[in-house]
């Protein structure tokens, strides 16, 4: 209780602005990066699904090299390391490259293993019915393939969003590293971090809580979940 | 081909300074994880709501938060309340509180997964709760969780990286440092081939333990 009988709500109150544009700009690249990390994970996880020569070899190489190193080692060699080759991005650049590059390997495992859940003999009923085979992957597998697929890019979604802050240590001015300034400036870190870590536990609650009624009206019916 | 002069000494302090730390850091955080996380994931299944309700607490706030903001809490707020701690020993704690709130839920699911009669088998023998679990129930979940167990150890490892950002000179961390100082002493600051490298260095180390765990998942569930 003496906790928060100590607790400086002023600090909070002063700076509420400030922390406000921050997380505008952390919703920004998550909006950016779920868009981005969709459309990569829709694409390629198709082509891995339908096994399309090459460009299905290339997302595999993609998707584990992604998953088997550390983001914040790929947001440094983006932000610090494509200097070096004459390629210079800004910190927000970066932060949404980065989140959609990563977004995009896991969705593309989520949507790959979502489309090849789909029964093969829906597919073949489509052909049989007369669709192109791009109208069948658009009529039948990306329905129901994708609503399989729903939950685990929920998960990757909500990753996204958990890391664009580590864009902090690139120094793009996202919610964490807005309020690490201000408690660098007030040496209210105590105040700060309990602020930031309430706001990105309902942020992240609430989406959760969210998606998961959506989930529950778009499951296939027939499916007891 | 020889090397370039640069290359040899920040690689020494890179995989001997770095290494090392990312090593102890890893190895620290899944023990703790482990631990921690089979007793929460075990306690999990008992029928008192009180105590599960604030297992349940942990696991959400563990789980929700960004771990490099769990990591900040330890290392910059606690010392307000007077509580201190080092880059590695904060670091330690946030990648341990994550990492058994992963293991948590996952031992659930595994002591869930063990047939009734198997509860029942032990209580007839004669054992308490404790003994139950301990000798029985526990042994058996262990097969399902040993996937998990492989793939907390692959998340850990990479995720060892954010330490970087509070000092603890880890791989990454070294690898900045390096950077700073030739950038320094030769003004060019070989950026890319030193990422490039701690990528190198993760995948390496990342990927046999991902194929393992996809190998154990197929054996064993």
């Amino acid at each position: 209780m003496t906790l928060l009988a100590g607790f400086d709500w002023a600090i909070v109150r002063d700076n509420l602005p400030a922390l406000w544009h921050g997380l505008l700009r952390t919703l920004e690249v998550w909006v950016i990066g779920v868009a981005g990390s969709s459309a990569i994970g829709l694409s390629l996880g198709a082509a891995r699904a339908h096994r399309i020569p090459l460009v299905s070899q290339l997302a595999a190489a993609y998707v584990e090299v992604m998953r088997n190193t550390p983001i914040l080692v790929q947001i440094f060699l983006l932000f610090y390391g494509l200097p070096s080759l004459g390629v210079r991005l800004s910190p927000f650049t970066t932060a949404w490259v980065a989140v959609t590059l990563w977004g995009g390997a896991f969705n593309t495992e989520n949507f790959r293993a979502g489309f090849e859940a789909v029964p093969r003999r829906y597919r073949e009923a489509g052909l049989a019915l007369g669709f192109s085979s791009v109208g069948t992957f658009v009529q039948v597998t990306l329905p129901i393939g994708g609503r399989i697929a729903l939950p685990s890019s929920i998960n990757t979604y909500i990753s996204v969003l958990k890391n664009t802050a580590l864009m902090t240590a690139i120094g793009f001015p996202e919610l964490t590293n807005v309020a690490r300034s201000i408690a660098a400036v007030t040496f209210r870190d105590f105040e700060m971090l309990v602020l930031l870590a309430a706001v990105y536990l309902s942020l992240i609650w609430t989406f959760s809580v969210l998606v998961r009624a959506l989930e529950h009206r778009l499951a296939l019916p027939g499916e007891a979940r | 081909m020889t090397l370039p002069d640069w290359v040899q000494p920040v690689a020494q302090y890179m995989l001997e300074t770095g290494l090392r730390e990312t090593a102890k850091l890893a190895v620290v955080s899944v023990l703790g994880s482990a631990i921690v996380g089979v007793l929460l994931g075990t306690l999990l299944t008992v029928r008192w709501l009180p105590l599960r309700a604030v297992i349940r607490l942990y696991i959400e706030v563990w789980r929700g938060l960004p771990l490099i903001v769990t990591i900040f809490v330890i290392f910059f707020a606690l010392p307000s309340v007077g509580v201190r701690f080092s880059p590695f020993a904060a670091a330690t704690i946030g990648l341990a509180l994550w990492g058994s709130a992963q293991i948590a839920e996952a031992t659930r699911g595994a002591v869930q997964s063990i047939p009734r009669e198997q509860h029942e088998a032990a209580s007839a023998l004669g054992f308490g709760w404790i003994g139950r679990h301990r000798f029985v129930v526990l042994p058996q979940a262990l097969r399902r969780l040993l996937p998990p167990l492989v793939s907390l150890l692959v998340n850990v490892v990479q995720n060892t990286t954010l330490a970087a950002v509070i000092g603890v000179a880890e791989v990454l961390e070294t690898g900045n440092r390096s950077v700073e100082r030739l950038t320094l002493a030769t003004g060019d600051p070989h950026a890319f081939e030193i990422f490039g490298g701690v990528m190198v260095l993760f995948f390496v180390i990342s990927f046999p333990l991902t194929r393992l765990s996809a190998y154990l998942e197929r054996r064993l569930v």
